[in-house]
């Protein structure tokens, strides 16, 4: 956090005609009426929430030198309960999805540090709230509103990191320090006491102008607990991105393991989107294993916190196939308006035994997911949101295939 | 099954108003001088017997010397009960009577009083039926504390990966007492997780040498798991040292029994079962070969077990509880195992803990994960008949909670007491046995977070319950429930 209140101070400093600044914002919401009969208790439920009520804004200075990126998320007030979503968890939510922080994104970036020095390459130190350099990019920025299961497969978010990067034309590399505890709350901060008990890194090649390679390795202390007294857990990550004109695809693998191997979960993800003018058809294909842990008696989609015993409930491996379809309704003076729709087949399976059974907690093994949402913005393009300073190519700073949304 | 009345009793005490009372009397037409020595303004429970007999000196009127051989009577004036009835007067002028508290809560009084005196009267506040706080003891959140386990008025408390802390609850080597326990040492094992103990008291050796620990591994609840036994040298109870650990492949240990007089520790093992392990003379390094044998009473598949709970009675029935298979009679002859009677007993829910007793056996159900779409957590009663058969007569169903997670009965056998967790209606739970085969509620204290783990112990004359609070603030929970157990 010192390096963020020296380039604050050197932003405010600096007379300000030198500083070339700029600056964009921009706004989403999606009300959306969700239904889902994978749920516990095995019957039917829906539920309408306004969920991604989100106020972005990027700004430069220094000749962009000097980046700031800022997402505010309004979750915590529109949806405190989490988001209907079979099968997805994480920070305590089961079968919803957790609610972001109000302060989602809250990062500064220096960008080209060491100037000619170091010839070709370009070195950049990102810090602040934002996510470790690991995965892929925060599915809120991806074509599907649902969620997808690997959340904490694919993204370690919403942590105080402190990121250098390395670009050396199609290459870049980035080794990030963070603290290991995850949010518990949508007001909630990173613990600072345990800032740098965790750390990543990342590699993207760029071999065509379109497509990303990318691989992860993260080491993540106690994330499920606010004290470093949890389960530790190791990831990796791989992925393959193209995002050229019309046309956007995502297929990535993520693995995650706890408690020295003894639990390891694995996911497997593709996605594509394709712009036909106004028109946006998306799918999604995903296989993803879940831990099973015990839940509160009062809720069924949340966890037990503090993790007692860490012991499991079992395993579960869930399919989900999504198909959406999106119309650019408006799109004008900065106002874009696009209805869509969304459905989910969803099958769920028992892996290696355990006590949980989903036949008993959700009344099913298979089912569905149907969502019919209103996509809401105003102002900028969504940027690549978790990737910071060098780490992406110029022309991948946005999402291109998504340039038409908001 | 019977519902049960939930009822939070007010743990406040009764009034503690003290009536006012006359320390002497002289009366017209007696010679003597009857005043308070001792025994007044004291409290205890409901039909409790006072700690302190109450005494009178009776002194002459003419001398003021201490009167000798004179009668005095007592009466109880003000809440039932009983004293004794006449005491005559020691050397000293002193008389002294024993005081049962009659059932009313509150202020109860008892007068002495010399024949043609007018009496003196001594104030006892009777404590109602309730378990009463005595005292929390903050244990590092690592996670926390999962169980204790209390001997010769030392408590030696499991705090998982913070290891095995052993306090002082009236013991005397520290001073330290249920009100205040005092830490007198401490270990880390092996791996952490520190889940339960056992101090076997030796009675071959008439050692006290060795603390059993058993370590929670991770594992897959109803078909994997890991942990080992170790064992703690506390020889000197200030600077206790891992001596040696117990391994088996590819199962974990949970709780223990042991037959100390033929020195042989029986563990349940998860889905490896029950296990029987032979303790015998000097513990030191991998003492894994010490295994004597072992048993998955349901077979495999089917087994998780729980605990194992020798028969009180000595008839060589080992009884095993296991959350896949329910209850089951073992028999052992020096640690041999063969299944004798019971098994895939409890279909409808996950088995947790129990506790077995001469005639009765109390079970209860794990309702993290639900095995079938029952709500709520189960205390079954069992009954043993000549052979030790278990055949269920009754069952208690606390609805709102996640598990009945410790089950134990007091050593009297008349109070049962069982730990919940993990929804509204967490803490400790109080039945009285007056009939074993049907408990009746006695009393409850809420604990919101939950109690893990509980066990009794009788300190000084009084029986105290202690629990292990649930994160997020974990704490050792001590009770006492003196005026439960009647």
């Amino acid at each position: 956090m010192t390096f963020l209140r020296v380039a604050v101070t050197l932003l405010l400093a600096a007379p300000l005609a030198a500083q070339n600044p700029w600056g964009t914002w921009g706004a989403q919401a999606i009300p959306s009426l969700t239904q889902a009969n994978v749920v516990p208790g095995g019957v039917a439920l829906a539920e309408l929430r306004v969920v991604q009520p989100v106020l972005m804004g990027q700004a430069g200075a220094f000749d962009n030198h000097l980046l700031g990126q800022a997402v505010l998320d309004g979750e915590g007030w529109t949806m405190p309960n989490g988001e209907l979503t079979p099968g997805i968890w994480g920070e305590a939510f089961v079968d919803r999805r957790h609610p972001h922080t109000y302060f989602h994104e809250l990062m500064l970036s220096g960008i080209d540090l060491l100037g000619s020095l170091d010839r070709a390459a370009n070195v950049s130190i990102s810090t602040g709230k934002g996510f470790a350099p690991f995965g892929s990019d925060d599915p809120m920025v991806r074509p599907v509103q649902r969620f997808p299961m690997n959340h904490h497969y694919s993204q370690i978010l919403e942590r105080a990191v402190l990121i250098l990067g390395v670009r050396a034309g199609p290459v870049a590399a980035e080794a990030g320090l963070f603290n290991g505890d995850e949010p518990v709350s949508p007001s909630s901060w990173p613990n600072m006491d345990r800032f740098g008990d965790s750390w990543s890194g990342r590699l993207r090649v760029t071999p065509l102008p379109a497509l990303e390679l990318e691989g992860s390795y993260a080491h993540v202390r106690s994330p499920e607990n606010r004290e470093p007294i949890g389960l530790d857990q190791v990831k990796y990550h791989a992925s393959a991105r193209w995002d050229h004109g019309p046309v956007y695809g995502l297929a990535e693998w993520a693995r995650t393991s706890e408690g020295g191997g003894v639990y390891v979960f694995n996911s497997i993800l593709a996605e594509g989107a394709w712009h036909l003018g106004r028109h946006l058809p998306y799918a999604r294909y995903e296989q993803t294993e879940r831990p099973e842990e015990p839940r509160t008696f009062d809720d069924p989609y949340r966890l037990q916190r503090p993790v007692l015993e860490d012991n499991l409930l079992g395993e579960t491996r869930w399919t989900i196939i999504t198909g959406g379809y999106s119309f650019g309704l408006l799109q004008r003076a900065g106002f874009v308006v696009r209805p869509l729709f969304e459905a989910s087949w969803i099958r769920v399976q028992r892996v290696d035994g355990g006590l949980f059974d989903p036949a008993i907690w959700y009344g099913r093994e298979e089912g569905y997911q149907v969502s019919i949402g209103l996509r809401l913005g105003y102002g900028m393009t969504m940027p690549r949101m978790g990737t910071y300073g060098v780490a992406p190519s110029d022309a991948g700073r946005t999402m291109s295939g998504m340039s038409r949304m908001p | 099954m019977r519902g049960m009345m939930h009822v939070v009793l007010l743990r406040s005490t009764a009034a503690l108003v003290l009536a006012a009372c006359s320390n002497s009397s002289t009366g017209t037409s007696s010679p003597y001088t009857v005043t308070v020595k001792s025994g007044d303004a004291q409290t205890d429970s409901v039909k409790r017997t006072l700690p302190q007999s109450v005494s009178v000196t009776v002194t002459d009127k003419s001398n003021g010397y201490p009167a000798p051989g004179i009668t005095v009577n007592w009466n109880v004036t003000a809440g039932g009960g009983s004293v004794t009835a006449t005491s005559a007067t020691d050397a000293g002028g002193v008389a002294s009577a024993t005081w049962t508290l009659g059932p009313v809560v509150g202020t109860q009084h008892v007068q002495a009083s010399v024949s043609g005196g007018t009496p003196v009267t001594f104030t006892a506040t009777a404590l109602g039926p309730v378990p009463v706080f005595v005292a929390s003891v903050p244990i590092p959140p690592n996670y926390g504390i999962h169980s204790t386990y209390v001997r010769d008025g030392l408590a030696f408390v499991c705090a998982w990966n913070t290891g095995v802390l052993i306090y002082d609850v009236g013991n005397g080597i520290k001073g330290g007492s249920p009100a205040n326990p005092t830490l007198v040492g401490s270990v880390a094992t092996t791996g952490g997780r520190v889940h339960n103990a056992w101090w076997f008291h030796n009675p071959v050796t008439s050692e006290n040498r060795y603390l059993f620990v058993g370590q929670e591994g991770l594992g897959t609840i109803g078909t994997s798991s890991s942990g080992d036994i170790h064992v703690v040298d506390v020889s000197n109870l200030a600077a206790p040292v891992e001596v040696a650990s117990f391994h088996m492949d590819s199962a974990g240990t949970h709780n223990f029994w042991m037959d100390e007089p033929n020195q042989i520790l029986y563990a349940a093992y998860y889905n490896g079962g029950v296990v029987a392990i032979d303790v015998s003379g000097t513990l030191s390094g991998d003492i894994s070969s010490r295994l004597i044998t072992k048993v998955k009473p349901g077979g495999a598949g089917n087994t998780y077990t729980w605990g194992v709970q020798l028969h009180p009675g000595g008839n060589d029935s080992l009884y095993a509880i296991d959350m896949l298979s329910g209850l089951w009679q073992l028999h052992t002859a020096g640690g041999t195992l063969s299944v004798t009677s019971g098994g895939n007993n409890v279909p409808n829910r996950y088995s947790s803990d129990f506790w077995v007793t001469t005639g009765y056996i109390y079970t209860g159900s794990w309702d993290w994960a639900r095995r079938t779409n029952l709500a709520g957590s189960l205390l079954k009663v069992w009954q043993l008949d000549g052979a030790g058969h278990p055949s269920p007569v009754d069952s208690i169903l606390t609805d709102s909670v996640s598990a009945v997670s410790d089950v134990k009965v007091s050593v009297d056998g008349k109070l049962l007491l069982f730990s919940t967790e993990g929804g509204s209606y967490s803490g400790f739970w109080f039945y009285s046995l007056a009939d074993p085969a049907h408990p009746t509620y006695t009393g409850y204290y809420a604990v919101s977070t939950g109690i893990h783990t509980v066990t009794f112990a009788t300190i000084n004359g009084r029986l105290y319950a202690f629990g292990a609070k649930d994160p997020a603030s974990p704490a050792l929970i001590i009770l006492d429930v003196t005026g439960l157990d009647q």
